[in-house]
Parts: structure tokens; C-alpha cells; sequence
């Protein structure tokens, strides 16, 4: 635990750098640039939207700001456990010439993909008032749901990191199961409306993607409390499940190289 | 001789690959039945001590653990038995394009690379202008590194690891890249970095005419195993007659 911190310390700025160089090396070639940041969930929400919203019938109020809340929180999820499974052999060319602790790697991965969820939470912004939907003092709530999900995440990257190197096919198990996720997670309809009783709040709790989603929805739309005794549940799981994972990373580190 | 502190002890060192390790799924689910793994013993039981100072070149044929053990002692991978221990020196692995990202300038690489090899962004900034003066690639620094030629690439690159300078080198036969020009400048400069007091250098060579020139000691690898290690005039006239 300590090594990690100062593992975290000695070497954060370069995970920030590498961070914005490969958000910068992503657009360099592009016409639109850093905009395809701000047009690419844009337009997928108003997919969904009207998927989902005309041909659905869904009747959620705002149900713009509904299902982009939902996206923003899932697409940081999501890239980020899809892109940890290679995250090793992507890197290869550095994995194999200089020692850095493996677990910056994923951070790295993470200031590039929360750096992209920024300019979301900027459209997400500009909704609300569009919308003109009051903002409550349940908004305090969100760092501490933004905590759950990212050690969540990072517990996740950690396992799928390591066994990624050693079974190759993972990435279509993970594809698989993200896929699961985000139909059972509620990104365009309302887990507690749409299946009410057991069933509902089981799947709703359960699946912390799903608790996180319909938190910060309740933040920033019902102007409600979230589940506050869930999310800290599942922060301390994941606190737990993330050191079970650092401690199998630095267990192995070493010999990730030999395999790749 | 004995009086020196040493830079890096090797001590029975010995390096395994497992060949079947990565696999699919379905390899795994047969892997449980039969377990047997099949080890390659890439170095076995090595030990020497470099002292400060020192130059130490490594050769031996293709396949003889060189590589492997330089990577070692740069702490890329650990040794599955036996220990190295650079007595607190900084070390850097001398290799080209560390971390490079193709669609950026060659100015942020230059920083990127140098993270990566332990340095702190103002030390990078400092030397910032040294390096690119010595790449000689003038206005291209500033354009993606993808736009350049194959020369002007390895150019940079040398550059960083050459002006970036770390107590232990380690270098994996990489002393010629560019034109004539920039070669002789690139072995000057190494020659001149090596030939630093204070700096304790292993090279991985099979050019006979630069360990002879450059080195202190050579050790030969024959699979995983010492044959030699001594001075170049005892060692080299062996190991041209056993190469040929």
C-alpha cells in the first residue's frame, strides 16, 4: 500500500502528460479536433433519444439530460475497462524498454478518458439550464459518487490489466459483459420505474454501475438524496477489490514483459 | 582493483521464460490437466560485480542471454533467483524511441521519453535546447514525429538517451544510426559519455572492434553461462577464433 502511494507519487505527472499527449496525438489529424469530444456523445444521445424516447415511448421527464447523464458515466466506465484488457501489449514499446510500475499505465488511461467526460459534464451543464431544472444542495453528493466510480473502475482495470496478458481472448468476454452491463445499468430507462419490486431494486443495487447512474441522476435531476449508504458499501468493496488487484500487479509485474 | 566500490553486483542470477504462458482461454481450460510448462533457461547462474567507473561489455551469439540480462540489471523484469544490486545508482536502458507517439511533436516526445526515464519535466526543459541542437534536425522538432525520415527518427531518439544522462548506462548495440555524419558524431558522443569517470557503463555488442576500443572488461555469454570474463586482449582473440 505504501509503494503504491509513492509509486502514485513519483510518477502521476508522467500520467498526466501521457495523458494529454495521447488526447492531443487523437485529434492532431482530425478536422474538427477536440469538438468530436462534445459532438460524439452529443449525437449519440440524441440517437437513443429518439430511439428510446419516440419509437419506445419512454416517458421520462427531461429525457435528454437523463440518458446523457447515463452516458457520460458509462462511456468513462467503459473505455477505460475496455482499453486496460491491451493496455499492455498496446504500451509495449515502453513495457519492454524502461521500468515504470504497471498501475500508471492505468491511470494514465483514466485522466485521458475523465478528461473527456469534462466536456460531457460541460454539455450535461448546459442542459440543465436549458432545461431549467433547479439545481438542489444534493449536487454536494457528486464527488463522493465520482469516488465510488472511479475506485470501481480501477478495481476493475487492475484484474482485467493482469489477466488481459495472459489470456488473450478476454477482450471478448469483457465486450460481452460490458454489453450485459449496459442494458441491466439503465442508461435509457429508469431501472426503478421499469421494474418495480424486488427485482428492480435488486438489479439497481447490486450492480454498482447501475447505483452510480441513477446517483448522479438523483443529484442533478430529482434533486434527491442519493443511496448513501450503498455507495459507501461499494466504495469500501472496491477499495478492498482495488488492493487485491495492485497487490497481484506488483506480485507479477516483472514478469508481464517475458509474456507480451 | 578490489578497493573500487562497485556499481551493479550480479549474483547467481538466473532468468526463466515460460514459452506457454499467454494463451487463449481454451489453452487455459487444457492447461489444467496437464500442467507441464516448458522452462528456458535464458541465464543461468550468473554473477559479476562492475565497479564505478567502469565499462563492461557483453557479448556471445545471438541467443546467449545478453539481452536478457541488460534488461535485468535496467530492472525491466526481475530475476527468478539470485540478486542485482545497483548500490542506489539512477540507470537508464540506452534504446531508441522510448514512448514515442508518432502524431506528436518532436518537442513534447523529447519530454514524454524523458519522463519515462525518470526525469523530472524541468531537467527535461534544461537540456531541452542541448538536445535538439545535437539531433541537427532544426525546424522539423516542431512538426509530428511521423513526418520524418527513418534517419531523422533514430536521430532524435539517440539524442534524448545521449543528452539525458543517467550514472549507469546500458546499452544494446544501437551506436550507429544516421548518416555518416551523425554516426561519427553519435560514437563520439558515446565514447565521450562512456569515457566520464564517473560512469559506469555495460554495452551489448557483437562489433569486436568496439568493445576493443571501448571497454574494460568483457564478459562472454555461451547460453546462459560464463565462458570468459576478463580484459579484451585475453577475452577477444578467443572468442573471434570460437566465432569462426
Amino acid at each position: 500500500m505504501l509503494r503504491f502511494w509513492k509509486d502514485l507519487k513519483g510518477h502521476y505527472r508522467y500520467a498526466i502528460f501521457s495523458a494529454k499527449a495521447s488526447l492531443k496525438s487523437e485529434v492532431a489529424s482530425s478536422y474538427l479536433n477536440w469538438i468530436w469530444w462534445i459532438l460524439e456523445p452529443f449525437c449519440f444521445m440524441l440517437i437513443y433519444a429518439f430511439i428510446f424516447g419516440t419509437v419506445f415511448n419512454a416517458k421520462e421527464p427531461h429525457f435528454g439530460v437523463f440518458i446523457f447523464i447515463g452516458l457520460t458515466a458509462w462511456n468513462f466506465f467503459s473505455r477505460c475497462v475496455t482499453q486496460s484488457v491491451k493496455i499492455l501489449r498496446a504500451n509495449k514499446s515502453i513495457v519492454t524498454k524502461v521500468y515504470i510500475p504497471k498501475f500508471v499505465l492505468l491511470i494514465s488511461r483514466m485522466f485521458f478518458n475523465g478528461y473527456k467526460m469534462l466536456f460531457s459534464l460541460g454539455i450535461i451543464a448546459v442542459m440543465l439550464i436549458f432545461y431549467r431544472i433547479p439545481v438542489s444542495i444534493n449536487v454536494i453528493y457528486i464527488p463522493l459518487v465520482f469516488v465510488v466510480q472511479c475506485v470501481f473502475t480501477f478495481a476493475c482495470m487492475t484484474f482485467l490489466m493482469h489477466y488481459g496478458v495472459f489470456i488473450q481472448d478476454l477482450e471478448n468476454v469483457t465486450d460481452i459483459v460490458l454489453r450485459m452491463l449496459m442494458y441491466l445499468s439503465g442508461i435509457f430507462y429508469n431501472l426503478e420505474t421499469r421494474m418495480p419490486g424486488r427485482t428492480g431494486t435488486i438489479l439497481a443495487k447490486i450492480n454498482p454501475m447501475a447505483l452510480i447512474l441513477t446517483s448522479y441522476r438523483k443529484c442533478l435531476i430529482y434533486a434527491q438524496t442519493p443511496d448513501i449508504k450503498w455507495l459507501v458499501i461499494w466504495l469500501l468493496v472496491s477499495v478492498v477489490f482495488a488492493s487485491l488487484g495492485m497487490r497481484i500487479i506488483y506480485k507479477n509485474e516483472n514478469s508481464y514483459v517475458k509474456v507480451i | 582493483m578490489e578497493e573500487q566500490k562497485s556499481a551493479i553486483s550480479v549474483r547467481n542470477v538466473c532468468i526463466d521464460y515460460r514459452t506457454i504462458t499467454a494463451g487463449s482461454i481454451k489453452q487455459n481450460f487444457f492447461k489444467i490437466k496437464k500442467v507441464k510448462q516448458e522452462i528456458f533457461h535464458a541465464v543461468k547462474n550468473v554473477s559479476f560485480e562492475v565497479p564505478e567507473g567502469q565499462i563492461l561489455g557483453i557479448t556471445g551469439k545471438n541467443g546467449s542471454g545478453k539481452s536478457t540480462m541488460l534488461r535485468a540489471i535496467a530492472g525491466i523484469f526481475s530475476a527468478d533467483s539470485g540478486e542485482i544490486d545497483l548500490h542506489g545508482h539512477s540507470i537508464s536502458l540506452l534504446s531508441i524511441g522510448v514512448g514515442f507517439d508518432k502524431e506528436l511533436s518532436g518537442r513534447e516526445n523529447i519530454i514524454l521519453s524523458g519522463m519515462l526515464l525518470g526525469f523530472t519535466r524541468k531537467e527535461i526543459m534544461a537540456k531541452m535546447q542541448d538536445i535538439i541542437e545535437f539531433a541537427g534536425i532544426d525546424d522539423f522538432i516542431d512538426k509530428p514525429v511521423r513526418t520524418y525520415s527513418s534517419g531523422m527518427y533514430s536521430k532524435l531518439a539517440f539524442s534524448i538517451t545521449a543528452i539525458l544522462e543517467t550514472e549507469i548506462m546500458l546499452i544494446d548495440e544501437v551506436l550507429s544510426v544516421g548518416d555518416q555524419k551523425f554516426k561519427k558524431k553519435s560514437f563520439g558522443k558515446m565514447q565521450e559519455l562512456i569515457s566520464k569517470k564517473d560512469r559506469t557503463v555495460v554495452i551489448v555488442s557483437h562489433s569486436i572492434s568496439t568493445l576493443n576500443a571501448l571497454c574494460d572488461q568483457i564478459l562472454w555469454l555461451h547460453d546462459g553461462e560464463i565462458v570468459m570474463l576478463d580484459k579484451p586482449e585475453v577475452v577477444m582473440p578467443v572468442y573471434e577464433d570460437f566465432m569462426r
